[in-house]
């Protein structure tokens, strides 16, 4: 491979070594926020096949491989990068496809910039190989170019498997099981696969369709997707295990939404983040009247909250026609939980952060409609628990807001309905599921993962935890 | 795909329609409900079942056409399908004995009230119950609510009446009658207006007043937090907690009803859409 220097690119100049380190790296393009803010398409375009070669032909082939140890679920990078370099996109694929079923996913919503990306050694030059544009380019070019090939399954072990929850940990045990020649039926409590792949991260984040085509890839390897079927109540985990079920894995995510237990919480045009999304993407409110499910938004939002979550709510409010959108934060930017890149989309298109605030009660226009909230300031005091300098209010330094949509972003838990009809669940204080390192919960034949375990995490972790416990999955149905 | 196995008028805009669902069927219990989708472009909608049959796997509920949705069910045929049918949802209703259970019901709750009463008239107790109607013509579910009681009696209020006032004048009379026949437990399906003003009702007095919550929804598994509504102090979901919960200890009527109509406005104008304070009557 040719090494290929943009005019751009900055030499290493420390140490009087002479390096010929590419510092350059490829931004991908975008749409202009002028115009992205009017539409839900992918913000992101994607890189063009010159690009990815550019963009790899920076990786130096480090004996280190850093990267791969910062990935979760160890993907090969360094190689699948070579192939790229070579020209072969087909070739990176295969390397891709060893270790996740999902590029097309991971490449656009992990957080490469706290795994793979940290621990590549040209962040310490602060510009490390964008390991994530070139995911994603691959599995756009497969989309595209390539037909999916779909690995050999093994013979029927005749064992049949529940998976229950469709979002990337379950797609992911589905997928493993069902190579290994294991009878996989999935149960989905809504009436489309794909968890919050579907109901939470915006199309212009992650566009709908390409989470469908890992679904029906999942399909594809005989695996049985029943929607509209809800576990704890049309059956019961007991009644799977008592029926044809050899083993269940648990994947129903963390979906319930948290409230901020101030006055006034419940007044009108006051969303949480989920019922929000959830209208936005999933029920496709944004294409009202075409689809049937309307939203309502006023003209001044505010989004509490500083996650992945508070973003994309900000940003669909922005989309579905909002004047002025906050994103009210108790702590300061620097603590934010949310991707710095989100973080910088989110004010190219000009939402507006207020840190170091939180609401204490919300004001009633007199018809129960939100018409206003009053905020305090906060101020950081000594680290917590999570290391992170709490936020402590400044007595007396309460002050209103007028507003007249509210989108609550604080975070999920576990929806209680598997675990409080499961009395021998093991589940912690926070309603999480209690599982060993294989995945392995408190009750017998039955594994969980993801979100239920974790309490809110990443699509990588669940589906790692996922790639985890399939295997222990199979090796207690091959005894 | 769910089938409509059977879809007829009970009145102008009210409709029975019954679906089979076999997996719905088979965990049906008095006073849950289900959520359908038209079509892939379709809302989820929130229904009460009003019956069911888990040998033929269908479900029943009776719905009254008010807006987007309803008014395309309310075109669509026996043999025609919906493309999603997620139930049964919500707690299931208390059903006990109590004594003497007085019930008050109007719009789909006629009809959705049904299989509670019967679990009620299992338990041997004895049933009053109200029929509110605005008018003759919208009077139905009249006989199916005459077998499950012991004594039925009708409120009829014509057209542009407070409509609350027709239901609660009975109310009122059992009410003054209690010395002689004691009312342990009343239980209400009807609008938000009218099971909020016969709560108040029998606040003073202390009977258990159960009433069946209808806020709007979106997943109808405690997901989205759309049905939230604050009772004693603190929040529940009427998709998971209730629908039926205690009318004195609902606290947030008010917001509830607000947050009800949050739609409405589109929808007000339409023609047989009766607001007060919400669309059901
Ligand atoms: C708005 C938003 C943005 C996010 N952005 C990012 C991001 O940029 N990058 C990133 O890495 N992560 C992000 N996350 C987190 C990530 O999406 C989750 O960690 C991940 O989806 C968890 O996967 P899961 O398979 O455990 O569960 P989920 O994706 O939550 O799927 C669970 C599924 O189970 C179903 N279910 C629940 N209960 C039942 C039941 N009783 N019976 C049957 N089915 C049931 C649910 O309907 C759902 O479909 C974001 C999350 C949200 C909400
Ligand atoms: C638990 C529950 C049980 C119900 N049972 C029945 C029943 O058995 N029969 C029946 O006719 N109706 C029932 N409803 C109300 C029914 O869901 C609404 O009438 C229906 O959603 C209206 O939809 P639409 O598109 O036709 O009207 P829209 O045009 O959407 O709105 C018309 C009116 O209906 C109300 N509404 C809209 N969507 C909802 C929603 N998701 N939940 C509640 N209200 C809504 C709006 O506030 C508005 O006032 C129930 C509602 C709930 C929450
Ligand atoms: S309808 Fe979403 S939580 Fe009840």
């Amino acid at each position: 491979m040719s090494e290929e220097k943009g005019p751009t690119s900055a030499h290493g100049t420390a140490g009087g070594k002479k390096s010929k380190l590419n510092l350059n790296r490829l931004e991908m393009p975008k749409q202009t926020p002028e115009e992205r803010k009017r539409n839900f398409e992918e913000v992101a375009t994607g890189y063009t096949f010159e690009m990815a070669i550019e963009e790899a032909g920076r990786c130096i082939q480090c004996k280190k491989r850093n990267c791969r140890q910062g990935c979760p679920v160890n993907i090969d990078i360094p190689d699948f990068i070579k192939h790229l370099q070579g020209g072969d996109v087909e070739g990176a694929s295969r390397v891709l496809k060893r270790k996740t079923s999902l590029p097309g996913i991971c490449g656009r919503v992990c957080p490469q910039e706290m795994q793979c990306e940290k621990t590549c050694i040209l962040n310490k030059k602060g510009a490390p190989i964008a390991i994530g544009r070139l995911e994603r380019y691959i599995a756009d070019w497969e989309r595209q170019e390539g037909a999916t090939t779909i690995p050999e399954i093994a013979p029927s072990t005749g064992k049949h498997v529940a998976v229950v929850g469709t979002g990337p940990s379950g797609l992911t045990v589905a997928a493993d099981l069902a190579l290994l020649g294991h009878q996989v039926t999935m149960f989905e409590a809504l009436h489309v696969a794909g968890g919050v792949l579907m109901y939470g991260i915006p199309e212009f984040r992650l566009p709908k369709e390409i989470v469908q085509r890992e679904v029906r890839y999942v399909k594809s390897l005989g695996v049985e997707i029943l929607l509209d079927t809800v576990i704890g109540i049309n059956y019961s985990l007991d009644e799977l295990l008592n029926t044809k079920y050899h083993a269940v894995y648990l994947a129903t995510g963390a979906g319930l939404p948290m409230f901020l237990r101030v006055p006034g919480e419940n007044l009108n045009m006051i969303y949480s983040a989920n019922e929000f999304l959830t209208r936005t993407n999933l029920m496709k409110a944004y294409l009202y009247p075409k689809y049937a499910t309307p939203i309502k938004m006023g003209k001044r939002v505010a989004v509490i909250g500083g996650g992945n979550v508070a973003m994309d709510s900000a940003r669909c409010a922005i989309r579905l026609g909002a004047q002025e959108v906050y994103v009210i934060y108790r702590r300061t930017r620097s603590e934010m939980p949310a991707r710095l890149e989100e973080v910088e989309n989110a004010e190219e298109e000009g939402i507006r952060f207020h840190f170091l605030c939180n609401p204490t009660s919300f004001i009633s226009d007199g018809r129960s409609n939100v018409a206003a909230m009053e905020l305090i300031r906060m101020e950081l005091g000594e680290p917590d628990a999570s290391g992170r300098r709490r936020p402590v209010s400044i007595t007396g330094s309460e002050y209103i807001m007028e507003v007249d949509t509210v989108v609550v972003s604080l975070g999920t838990s576990p929806n209680p309905l598997i675990a409080s009809t499961t009395p021998d669940l093991k589940t912690s204080k926070w309603g999480t599921v209690i599982v060993n390192e294989q995945g392995k919960t408190s009750k017998a034949r039955v594994w969980a993962g993801g979100d239920i375990v974790s309490g809110g995490a990443t699509v990588i972790s669940a589906m790692g935890e996922g790639r985890i416990a399939a295997m222990a999955m199979h090796q207690h149905l091959a005894e | 795909m769910f089938p409509i196995v059977a879809h007829n008028e009970l009145a102008p805009k009210v409709h029975r329609m019954s679906v089979k669902a076999p997996l719905v069927a088979q965990k049906c219990k008095p006073g849950q409900f289900v959520i359908l989708i038209i079509d892939e472009e379709g809302e989820r909608v929130p229904f009460t079942v009003s019956g069911w049959d888990a040998e033929t796997g269908t479900v029943d509920f009776v719905y009254i056409e008010v807006g987007k949705t309803t008014n395309q069910l309310g075109t669509l045929k026996a043999g025609d399908h919906l493309a999603h049918f997620v139930g049964p949802l919500g707690k299931p209703s208390e059903v006990d004995h109590y004594g003497h259970v007085a019930a008050v019901a109007s719009g789909y709750g006629v009809a959705a009230i049904v299989p509670i009463l019967k679990g009620l008239k299992e338990k041997e107790n004895r049933i009053t119950t109200v029929l509110q109607a605005p008018d003759r013509e919208r009077c139905f579910g009249q006989s199916e609510l005459e077998r499950v009681s012991d004594r039925l009696i009708l409120a009829i209020g014509a057209i542009g009446e407070n409509m609350s006032t027709s239901a609660t004048q009975p109310v009122r009379k059992l009410l003054a009658n209690l010395a002689q026949s004691p009312v342990d437990r009343v239980i209400l399906m009807g609008s938000l207006c009218l099971m909020r003003v016969i709560s108040e009702m029998t606040r003073p007095y202390d009977i258990k007043t159960m009433v069946h919550l209808t806020p709007l929804m979106v997943d109808g598994t405690g997901m989205c937090g759309a049905c939230r509504l604050s009772v004693k102090g603190t929040n529940k979901f009427a998709c998971v907690h209730g629908p039926e919960f205690d009318g004195h200890e609902v606290d947030g009527w008010e917001v509830l009803m607000a947050r009800r109509c949050s739609y409405a406005d589109e929808s007000i104008f339409q023609q047989g859409f009766q607001c007060r304070g919400c669309s059901q009557w």
